[in-house]
């Protein structure tokens, strides 16, 4: 196989020489690769915009909250309902090493928060400091509760995003001033920014969170809590936990540890899970259209290549006459269909990147999401070529194998 | 011998079987000037096709400087043609989108000559052809006698053993077909190159060395004729 730089030059001429041709033939290619390597980076994108609706929030984390049992157990009927207790919490430190966090929340819906002539409504959540291992804050300003808050049952608290905003619509600190929630007034010690949109009784920005006992004693909640959030330390797998916290759990409450109802567990690794295999369903559907636009492309070059090898009958004819082996002229129509998959291909590819980088800019301006990148890897585009180059060869492999059929003698005669 | 045929069978099995060539027994010297002369049907095409190891026979011998042309690979095929024959063609057969120097370097490309060499080896000879000036323009930029000595250029320039010329004046005026004529006298004398035309006019075969008559496939009579009076209409032109 002989090959220089006229080789290239004659590849190329060939291609400017029917320019339409070549043009409407690469468009099949370069809208396929276009098609594919766009909605693999509009997927991955608008994964990462769901994904930003967890923002904050552990993986491996279990909220369980109590029910109504629906099985009678040890001499209580069906239908009791029992509550989860701070000595729940604490058989559940001490008897399940894996888990790294446990820690009760206890809530009030629907209170008027109330700062000087601002109104806002939210929701009041009873912590302790350890919660935000579960729903990590982002602190705009001042501090999270901590320990001390409360052991000293101190009246602080850490105010939401949207409270924020409705309160001090001027801006500044906050830290310091005093709100009215129901009765009771709380000094402001740090403000919340993080916006995910996962909520646990109340979404994070429309929540005053005090320490746990102020909120037990002010709405008389004795030693109740509604829900145990936990996690896992790292490397171990929520689910294989679960049955351990139903039985310790159940022993103490008397309920039936396969009672499913009485005890609700929310497992996040199932959520994101279910995410995960959404979008891996999504992208098996982005590579099978985009596959398949592509392939309809190769499909067309190939053709395209038949029709111009039929043309050069007389020209392939000559160049066997004066010397051309049966290889010359099979590498010659290969890399001609080559160039063309992979210069229309290239096209493709610089397309979607810089339609991808405008959408990105686009999306994120608007400012109400956190950023997501919808840029496809480098690799992707370098596989992206590579399969493209491929894809030329097989599609240069049946009109090659025409061209290398025809004899000179038979080019002779066509005149 | 540089050609050597012997007893060279062929028969076309298309449809109807055809034998076209019936036994061909023919010697040409190195430095011969030789033309092969017949009426259309009479198998002179496929002759030269054979020469030229554009088609293979059925039966019999054929020689190249005693290499036994064979039951070759395409391969070798090509190989062969590419450094042992050079061929012009009555319709010039040069290929339309490049230039006059790249047709002439066609051949060299496919021996592997590097680009550099085989531009300035196809520039020298289109010099001696008087085309210097023509090498940057497009055959359909040329006149026919202009082609077809371009064609020429491209036929020597890998300085091969048989020149193998197919109606080389078939397309041209007479004047032009002259002039064609009197260049391939010129390179058979000066070069001592072994030139081979056929043709079905008288005149361009008097132009040669030694005619060979092909009848129905077979070789008729071989005319000696260095006196170049084989024309009716005299030793210097190529009747049209």
């Amino acid at each position: 196989m002989r090959f220089d730089v006229d080789s290239f030059r004659e590849i190329a001429d060939s291609l400017v020489r029917n320019k339409s041709r070549s043009l409407l033939t690469g468009f099949g290619v370069f809208w396929g690769v276009f098609m594919l390597l766009f909605m693999l980076g509009g997927g991955d994108g608008m994964k990462q915009m769901i994904m930003a609706n967890f923002e904050g929030f552990a993986t491996n984390t279990c909220i369980m909250a109590s029910s109504q049992t629906s099985e009678p157990y040890k001499g209580f009927k069906e239908g009791r309902y029992w509550n989860l207790s701070y000595t729940d919490v604490e058989r559940l430190r001490q008897m399940m090493p894996d888990l790294e966090t446990v820690t009760p929340v206890i809530a009030s819906w629907g209170g008027q928060i109330v700062y000087g002539s601002y109104t806002a409504s939210g929701s009041v959540k009873g912590i302790q400091a350890d919660y935000a291992k579960i729903e990590e804050p982002r602190i705009k300003y001042g501090r999270y509760l901590n320990e001390t808050d409360i052991l000293q049952e101190r009246k602080v608290c850490v105010i939401g995003k949207r409270i924020y905003k409705d309160l001090f619509p001027d801006g500044g600190d906050p830290c310091g001033e005093f709100i009215q929630v129901g009765p009771v007034f709380y000094q402001i010690v740090g403000v919340d920014y993080s916006s995910g949109n996962i909520s646990i009784n109340g979404r994070a920005d429309q929540t005053v969170s005090v320490p746990l006992p102020v909120a037990q004693k002010i709405y008389n909640r004795g030693k109740t809590v509604d829900l145990i959030c936990v996690t896992g330390r790292s490397g171990v797998r929520m689910s294989d936990q679960e049955p351990r916290i139903r039985e310790i759990l159940a022993r103490r409450n008397l309920f039936n540890p396969k009672d499913k109802q009485a005890l609700m567990i929310l497992n996040t690794e199932q959520i994101f899970s279910l995410v995960d295999n959404l979008f891996r369903g999504v992208n098996f559907l982005i590579l099978l259209i985009g596959l398949g636009t592509i392939l309809a492309g190769v499909i067309g070059v190939s053709n395209i290549m038949m029709v111009t090898v039929k043309e050069r009958t007389t020209e392939i004819g000559i160049r066997r006459a004066i010397g051309a082996t049966p290889r010359d002229i099979l590498s010659q129509i290969i890399f001609e269909s080559i160039s063309l998959t992979l210069v229309a291909g290239s096209f493709g590819i610089v397309f979607a990147v810089q339609l991808l980088r405008l959408t990105e800019t686009i999306v994120n301006a608007s400012g109400e999401n956190p950023p997501a990148s919808f840029q496809i890897g480098f690799w992707i585009a370098v596989l992206a070529a590579l399969l493209l180059t491929a894809l030329g060869v097989v599609a240069g492999l049946a009109p090659a194998t025409r061209a290398m059929s025809i004899k000179p003698v038979d080019a002779m005669r066509d005149e | 011998m540089l050609i050597e045929l012997k007893d060279v069978n062929k028969t076309y099995n298309n449809g109807q079987p055809l034998h076209v060539l019936k036994g061909i027994d023919l010697s040409i010297d190195s430095g011969e000037f030789v033309s092969i002369m017949g009426a259309s049907g009479s198998g002179k095409s496929t002759l030269l096709n054979i020469l030229g190891i554009l088609d293979n026979y059925d039966s019999g011998e054929y020689y190249i400087d005693g290499k036994l042309i064979k039951g070759l690979s395409e391969r070798q095929a090509a190989d062969y043609r590419n450094r042992m024959i050079g061929f012009i063609f009555q319709s010039y057969n040069l290929i339309g989108f490049k230039t006059a120097v790249e047709n002439v370097e066609l051949p060299l490309f496919y021996q592997g000559i590097a680009r550099k060499k085989r531009h300035q080896m196809a520039m020298e000879y289109l010099d001696r052809l008087g085309l210097a000036d023509w090498a940057k323009h497009y055959p359909n930029e040329m006149s026919g006698g202009q082609k077809q000595r371009v064609a020429i250029a491209r036929a020597l320039i890998t300085s091969p053993r048989i020149v193998l010329a197919d109606e080389p004046t078939g397309a041209l005026d007479s004047k032009t077909s002259v002039e064609i004529m009197e260049l391939l006298q010129q390179l058979n004398r000066e070069d001592r190159m072994t030139i081979i035309v056929v043709t079905h006019e008288s005149g361009v075969a008097n132009a040669t060395n030694k005619i060979i008559h092909i009848k129905d496939g077979i070789i008729g009579q071989i005319e000696d004729n260095r006196q170049h009076h084989a024309s009716v209409f005299g030793t210097s032109t190529v009747m049209k």
